[in-house]
């Protein structure tokens, strides 16, 4: 599988080029265009697994009848365009048998082999400023995309490294994280503006996105005719 | 850095803040014109006069009525010296210029934004073909000889086709009219109505292009950013 | 301090560096991460009656987040707006913004609000603008790309596209075209810039995405 990212930061798409019998699992909605000699076959199972359910994935579809698209390449020399829904960046990820903690809505694509859990619950009980919000857990090894709303920055954490939650993208899980208030006082993070943090700790990559949805929603939706 | 960068133009222009906030400003000499998409003009000298009319007459605005545009179309002139008028589309997204030369492009609705005396620019009904429920493919043909302007939601990106290519029709901003194509459902992939993220639906439908022809794609579509935004809307009942 | 503007013109955010003593005042939600040597803390920003003017009318909100290091440290800054970044270096002048345009500026620099006239707020562009005056760094952003022009006379511009201009530049509203064309060519009121002075505007509007979601939804 060789790929290809292209237009970043904001309207960034990957070209993937997939030879004979090679597969690619994407998010619905993932594809923009591909060459004729690839099959999709739309499924709720991971491909080539033990064939169960993708654990967790009602949740990541609010318990909606989902699907995911499973995509192969039949003949030689095949290109698919991949994109998410949302302006925003696309970065690529090799997991080597490891484990990457991913934001839900951040997942693109991964090789078949990857085992998806959309049902992990490492953040226990805290709330968040996106309310929809959930965390896949994508563990094994092989090639992964992940997609952001911003551009994409990497941070080799060493020590510690506080991002507010609404720009996480995804973490190696070597790393011990806290959430929390971001100022000194409580008083003074509610009224700065600022709403939880996470405090990273260890050792390992990190992924941020330089801006958040709910800001940008928030903005422009008052200025929209009601419903 | 596409073919169409290269190509030569009948008006002076630039296009700068790409790929994703395309601004496109156009140098116009005394006496020159050029014709562009209502509310897309962001900034001026204040001797570019600006007319909002019907051009080609009511025929060939009926036609693009259908194509999805609206029926006005505004007319800057530059009077009594050289002008300049700045043109921005609604949405984020690129800007891209192409002069026909004699040719036909087909233009998907939205994606037209401004062009110059000698271009024609009409709609065509695809009849069954594009009568889908969701986006179907209705497009604007513009063919003769002149400068066109055409914009995109996210980036666009140009293929050159050679052998078959699958597109998603909610992607697809403009082809060359080389090109065969026919919109179908992709086999193997499934369309729920239910899925939360196509409440607008739309998706699923592909176009199959074959033959040999230049297809610019855009990297986004509009009705995953519609199903987005739409909880942020203000409700009847707040107040 | 060192500050970088990155991914320009599409989704602009600061990278800083700051030195030890260093300090950068932001807006409220404009942090995205820092490393943990940075403190931040909230003061009230500028004068009482400044500050609730501010919170009515311009949108800014009355606390500003202080950013600062005892040993020196990073932060990433960033605005809700997808778009670009630029930056200007104030030498005892002043600038005018929209309000929302500003993201950020060193200790040394003034905030406070303007009166713009009425003839702003009809042409959409609110009563009050922002005044930046007094020495140092200022960063403020936009929707869009950012683009400017020099301007010896006069220039119009779409409303909902102006960002920030020089005191020396007057504003006043008019019709875009005659009155069938302003009104069916969809750019209804525009705004009327007289120089000299340099006007900043952005490619894109918020109105502008606004109105084409709205024809849609």
């Amino acid at each position: 599988m060789q790929h290809e990212i292209q237009a970043r930061p904001a309207a960034t798409v990957v070209k993937v080029d997939l030879d004979q019998g090679e597969s690619l699992t994407c998010e619905v909605g993932a594809m923009i265009a591909m060459s004729s000699g690839m099959t999709v076959e739309t499924t709720s199972r991971q491909k080539g697994g033990k064939g169960g359910l993708m654990k967790g994935l009602k949740r990541m579809f609010s318990g909606e009848n989902f699907f995911l698209n499973h995509f192969t390449a039949q003949q030689p020399n095949q290109t698919i365009y991949l994109g998410p829904t949302l302006m925003g960046d696309v970065i690529y990820h090799p997991l080597d048998n490891a484990t990457l903690i991913v934001q839900g809505a951040s997942w693109l694509a991964s090789d078949p082999g990857i085992e998806v859990d959309a049902s992990w619950q490492g953040f226990g009980k805290a709330l968040f400023s996106g309310e929809n919000m959930f965390w896949v857990k994508c563990s094994g090894t092989g090639d992964m995309f992940l997609n952001s709303f911003g551009a994409i920055y990497e941070v080799m954490v060493d020590g510690s490294y506080t991002v507010d939650t609404g720009h996480i993208v995804a973490f190696e899980d070597t790393l011990q994280f806290k959430i929390g208030k971001a100022g000194k006082s409580l008083i003074g993070s509610f009224l700065g503006g600022e709403g939880l943090v996470c405090k990273f700790e260890g050792q390992g990559k990190l992924y941020c996105q330089s801006h958040n949805p709910p800001s940008f929603g928030k903005l422009l939706g008052p200025q929209l005719r009601p419903r | 850095m596409s073919t169409a960068d290269q190509m030569q133009s009948d008006v002076q222009f630039e296009i700068t803040q790409r790929p994703d906030f395309g601004l496109l400003s156009v140098q116009l000499a005394d006496g020159q014109q050029i014709f562009a998409e209502p509310a897309s003009m962001a900034s001026m000298t204040p001797n570019a006069h600006m007319k909002a009319g019907m051009k080609g007459g009511f025929k060939k605005t009926l036609g693009r009525m259908l194509g999805g545009e609206s029926l006005i179309i505004n007319t800057f002139t530059a009077m009594q010296g050289a002008a300049e008028v700045t043109f921005a589309p609604g949405t984020p997204g690129d800007v891209l210029h192409y002069h026909l030369d004699q040719n036909t492009l087909l233009l998907q609705r939205g994606s037209f934004l401004a062009y110059t005396d000698g271009v024609e620019l009409t709609g065509k009904w695809q009849g069954a073909k594009g009568f889908f429920s969701g986006e179907g493919l209705v497009l604007l043909k513009a063919s003769g000889s002149g400068d066109l302007f055409f914009n995109s939601y996210g980036a666009i990106l140009e293929v050159d086709v050679t052998d078959d290519f699958i597109v998603d029709t909610s992607y697809i901003v403009a082809f060359e009219d080389t090109l065969d194509y026919r919109v179908t459902v992709l086999e193997g992939m499934k369309v729920s109505s239910k899925i939360k993220s196509f409440f607008f639906g739309g998706e699923g439908l592909v176009c199959k292009f074959s033959g040999q022809g230049k297809i610019w794609i855009q990297t986004r579509a509009v009705n995953p950013y519609l199903s987005w935004i739409y909880p942020f809307r203000p409700t009847k009942n707040n107040n | 301090m060192e500050a970088e503007i990155a991914d320009k013109p599409s989704f602009a955010h600061i990278h800083v560096k700051l030195d030890p003593g260093d300090s950068i005042i932001a807006e409220a939600d404009a942090m995205a991460s820092m490393s943990s040597d940075i403190e931040m803390s909230t003061r009230w920003n500028g004068g009482f009656f400044s500050a609730i003017l501010r919170r009515i009318f311009g949108g800014e909100s009355l606390f500003v987040n202080e950013f600062t290091t005892k040993t020196g440290g990073t932060l990433v800054i960033t605005q809700a707006l997808p778009g670009d970044m630029d930056v200007f270096e104030l030498d005892g002048n002043t600038m005018f913004l929209q309000p929302g345009a500003y993201i950020a500026c060193e200790p040394t620099v003034n905030l406070g609000m303007g009166w713009a006239g009425f003839a702003s707020l009809i042409g959409g562009e609110g009563l009050f603008r922002l005044k930046v005056s007094g020495h140092g760094k200022v960063w403020f952003g936009a929707y869009g790309g950012i683009f400017s022009r020099d301007i010896d006379d006069e220039y119009v511009i779409d409303t909902g596209h102006l960002v920030g201009y020089d005191p020396s530049i007057s504003i006043k509203v008019g019709m875009s075209g005659g009155i069938f064309s302003s009104f069916f060519s969809g750019e209804g009121l525009v705004t009327r810039v007289k120089g000299p002075g340099k006007v900043y505007m952005q490619s894109r509007s918020i109105s502008g995405l606004a109105a084409w979601t709205n024809a849609r939804m």
